[in-house]
């Protein structure tokens, strides 16, 4: 028998999601001997991510790729990655971190969701771009920052002294160019992509936000295929993790490379300046994290602490 | 005749208080914005409101709009038919958009029900999110309805579909 | 088969005239039967409301809500009286404060059909005034917003950079040229049609007498002030601007001129919330049908074609004015760019077309698309604002459907317009 899913998701065909999953599909087909089909559907041609997810708890798609700022809404447990400096700098240990006890119990979270949720990806980290100088913490104070939808990143803002403005993703060029808002953050590759460089003179490299994609599928779908051809999908999304990291460090080297020729102010803050802002941040953004989640918050946050320790 | 005169002046009001309340809050959202720091981050919640104050508006005003002839389509041909053809083509269009209508709130009501099941929240306001589907349920309901009156010729759309803008 | 059946019960509704979401959604619902039987029907549903659920469409119910109490109190009617005064000698006249006064509402709202109402409630009823007949003001209204979509900001043009990785403040410097190539093209044909109708001319005004005239519009001028000057100088975003115009037409009509009272503000808001829906009635259909395209990657399929056939960069470009012309009839702009760029784009580069370039040209034929019978949103907006029949605004189109051809025909095959200003700034 053979079985096809629809697979949506936000970013362009040249960025390393789009990419990767293309390698996953292609993977995927030869190792069922073409069997299984993913047709990829990307820069949210199925419609806006909140439509996808709800899609795939639908069964109108069989999956998704969602960055984890867009499914708070779905399953509250997950915001637990909008909080900055969640994890360690060091990629092998991130890894570690999304394969062992931590993972799996976020992923598990979201099987009373109306999704099956069988991998993380890593998406790249995000960086602060501004019209206004934010080389020093102190700088943040006052500013206006384009946020996403949610509260932990807010909280994020507020901690830094700073106003957390909403604004459609679409009207954030202008809005930087004009100076409705004086900054924003998103990864190096988006910043490039969107062209935000053109419009901003302050680049602060933190690394301070992951952006971590869930793998999301329809349980229907996903209960509907062969156990052998679940384990080798699950498979397959995991082993291109190392690729997926490497486009993405590279699409992030040369994104830096071509910010810092367009002539915006570039600081690549170091360990101390990191240290500083986690301290801020870090700790505001738990506690609006556990008011949200309450227990089952608790409990994946004791987790975290546990698997941190060991891997420190 | 009594019911559908206070339906018609629910659905007015409910129009009237959503879409300046829907300015309102927009023009606030700079107004805070403006004074800035923390405090304008307290006011992230207006724009999703907004959208979805808007979904209502869009929605709750399709029946009104088909009994004041207002929803748009080419016309002109039709006129041109004799005037026994023209009424039974009149007919149809009414059958049609009552089954359409009906339809559409039938399967909206599926998807409340769904989205509720799933239990999606909005992403700020924390509101439940099948909210946002119960604008096309109410919507096509009221125009179902006002299709069916059509139908039976109960009300006569096509009366005063010439007169004035506002 | 059954695909034809389908399309000619679209085209039987059309003409039969049934109202046009029908004839949009009941051919979607029996496609979704038809072809895609084993998707969960509620998913029309949410395709429904996905094709409204954009924060950038905001700013077409704020300005029509705008636009009508502008137009039925006094600062349209002041705001004119000034324009009468510094250009009403001029031949022409009005038809060029139509085309001028669009591209710079466009360029800020950055939507056709916000641009559509807004200027159509003060500007129509004074086209006819200075004698320019019905049909020509009907088409002028609706082919004069396209640039809004050209001249920046321009969201459309930041979608087509993002999907195909091209500099924005490029494609936003082509954009530029290109909406004013336009723009002179329609000032052209204004100042032709203004001799043929035999269009009055008011005599030139003495500066003493001008500056009473703007005196006396204060309060209205206010009106373009905080929208060109709240958006240019940071303060607000377009959306907001549109919603901001809307509290400060109350605050100038009720406290300041009392042209307005608590019940005409009712009555008022209300002809806008049905107004809104109209529009966006149709949105939601355009939405669900942009699924289906998407689903069925029709834009794919004629790629293979074009391979197939060994197709050259002119015939290439030929299929592409084609493809968004019809993809434009029956879907809303945002969706048609994101739905067609993605694979016709590696075909042009491999064809050895500028990215600007292509860029000019997609986003000029999604102009033409918002005006083209049947399916053109700019179409249904001046059809609902203005309370005309959709006929007589399709009447009106036709010579500016022609005219916008022959400008994407310059477009299309003369790259330097698209691509002077772009060099000029980048080099
Ligand atoms: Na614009
Ligand atoms: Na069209």
């Amino acid at each position: 028998q053979d079985y096809l899913a629809k697979i949506g998701h936000l970013e362009s065909t040249q960025q390393s999601r789009h990419i990767a999953l293309e390698k996953v599909a292609e993977e995927v087909k030869e190792r069922t001997d073409g069997h299984v089909t993913f047709q990829i559907f990307p820069q949210g041609q199925l419609g806006g991510q909140r439509e996808m997810n709800e899609g795939v708890q639908l069964g109108t798609i069989e999956g998704t790729v969602a960055p984890a700022a867009f499914l708070g809404g779905f399953n509250p447990l997950v915001s637990i990655l909008d909080i900055p400096y969640l994890l360690p700098e060091d990629a092998e240990k991130a890894e570690a971190l999304r394969e062992g006890p931590f993972g799996q119990q976020l992923l598990d979270s979201f099987s009373d969701r109306g999704m099956v949720a069988i991998g993380l990806w890593p998406n790249g980290r995000k960086q602060f771009t501004s019209n206004k100088p934010i080389g020093d913490i102190a700088d943040f104070a006052g500013q206006k920052f384009r946020v996403m939808d949610s509260a932990i990143l807010i909280e994020q803002f507020n901690a830094l002294g700073a106003s957390a403005i909403a604004l459609p993703f679409g009207e954030l060029y202008t809005s930087l160019q004009t100076g409705v808002v004086d900054g924003e953050e998103n990864p190096l590759d988006t910043i490039l992509s969107m062209k935000f460089y053109e419009v901003q003179d302050h680049l602060l490299v933190s690394d301070h936000g992951a952006m971590e994609d869930v793998i999301l599928f329809n349980p229907a779908w996903w209960n509907s295929l062969p156990a052998e051809y679940q384990e080798i999908i699950t498979d397959s999304f995991r082993e291109a993790v190392p690729e997926l990291t490497a486009h993405k460090a590279a699409a992030v080297e040369a994104a830096l490379e071509e910010i810092k020729a367009s002539g915006t102010d570039v600081h690549i803050a170091d360990a101390d300046e990191r240290a500083a802002l986690r301290a801020e941040m870090f700790e505001p953004a738990v506690e609006t994290y556990l008011a949200k989640t309450g227990d089952a918050g608790k409990a994946l946050m004791d987790t975290y602490a546990a698997e941190m320790t060991e891997l420190q | 005749m009594k019911a559908l005169a206070l339906l018609r002046m629910i659905e007015r009001t409910l129009l009237v208080a959503l879409f300046l309340m829907m300015v309102l809050l927009y023009t606030g959202s700079v107004v805070t914005r403006e004074i800035g720091g923390t405090f304008a981050s307290n006011f992230a919640w207006i724009e999703e409101a907004v959208r979805m104050m808007n979904l209502f508006l869009v929605f709750l005003a399709l029946g009104l709009a088909l009994e004041r002839g207002k929803h748009v389509g080419i016309t002109n041909l039709r006129g041109k038919l004799p005037p026994a053809v023209q009424g039974a083509v009149l007919k149809l269009v009414d059958a049609v958009g009552l089954a359409f209508s009906l339809y559409v709130a039938w399967l909206s009501f599926g998807l409340v029900q769904f989205v509720g099941r799933m239990g999606q929240t909005s992403p700020t306001l924390g509101v439940p999110m099948y909210i946002v589907y119960l604008a096309p349920l109410l919507g096509f309901l009221l125009l179902g309805l006002r299709y069916g009156l059509s139908l039976f010729g109960v009300i006569d759309r096509h009366a005063d579909a010439e007169g004035e803008a506002a | 088969m059954l695909l034809i059946a389908i399309l000619l019960l679209a085209v039987a509704l059309l003409f039969a005239g049934f109202e046009m979401l029908l004839v949009l959604g009941v051919p979607a619902l029996a496609y979704k039967q038809g072809f895609w039987a084993q998707l969960p029907d509620a998913a029309v549903v949410q395709k429904i409301v996905g094709g409204v659920d954009h924060s950038t469409l905001l700013a077409i119910p704020f300005f029509i809500f705008a636009a009508n109490l502008m137009g039925s109190g006094q600062i349209a009617r002041q705001l004119l009286s000034v324009v009468t005064a510094l250009v009403g000698h001029a031949k022409g006249g009005i038809g060029h404060v139509v085309v001028g006064g669009s591209m710079a509402f466009g360029s800020v709202s950055g939507s056709a059909p916000a641009t559509v109402a807004a200027m159509g409630r003060m500007v129509y009823p004074e086209m006819r005034k200075a004698g320019y007949s019905e049909k020509f003001s009907l088409g002028l209204l609706v082919a004069s917003a396209e640039t809004a979509l050209l001249i920046p900001p321009s969201i459309t043009l930041i979608v087509y950079g993002w999907i195909t990785g091209t500099s924005i403040a490029k494609l936003f410097a082509g954009g530029l040229a290109v909406g004013l190539v336009l723009g002179l093209a329609l000032a052209v044909f204004v100042r032709i049609q203004a001799g043929r109708d035999g269009v009055a001319t008011t005599p030139r005004m003495p500066w003493a007498d001008r500056m009473r005239a703007i005196w006396a519009a204060k309060w209205a001028l206010g009106m373009p002030i905080i929208i060109l000057g709240g958006i240019y100088s940071g303060v607000i975003t377009p959306t907001e601007a549109a919603a901001v115009s809307v509290v400060y037409a109350i605050l100038v009509e009720m406290v300041v001129l009392r042209t307005l009272d608590w019940s005409g503000l009712a009555r008022i808001t209300e002809a806008s919330a049905i107004n809104t829906a109209i529009i966006f009635v149709l949105l939601a259909m355009g939405g669900l049908i942009s699924f289906f395209v998407t689903l069925a990657q029709v834009p794919s399929s004629i790629i293979d074609l074009l391979h197939a056939v060994d197709a050259g960069w002119i015939t290439f470009l030929i299929v592409v004015n084609i493809c968004f012309f019809i993809a434009g009839m029956f879907v809303d702009p945002n969706s048609t760019v994101l739905v067609l760029v993605p694979p016709l784009y590696p075909v042009a580069m491999a064809f050895g077309i500028d990215p600007v370039h292509f860029g000019m040209i997609v986003t000029l034929n999604v102009c033409l698309g918002m005006i083209t019978p049947p399916f053109g949103l700019d179409i249904f907006v001046a059809s609902s604002t203005l309370n005309k029949p959709v006929n007589e605004i399709i009447r009106g189109v036709w010579p500016f459907v022609l005219l916008n051809l022959i400008v994407l025909l310059l477009i299309t095959y003369i790259p330097q317009i698209s691509l002077f200003v772009p060099r000029l700034i980048y080099g």
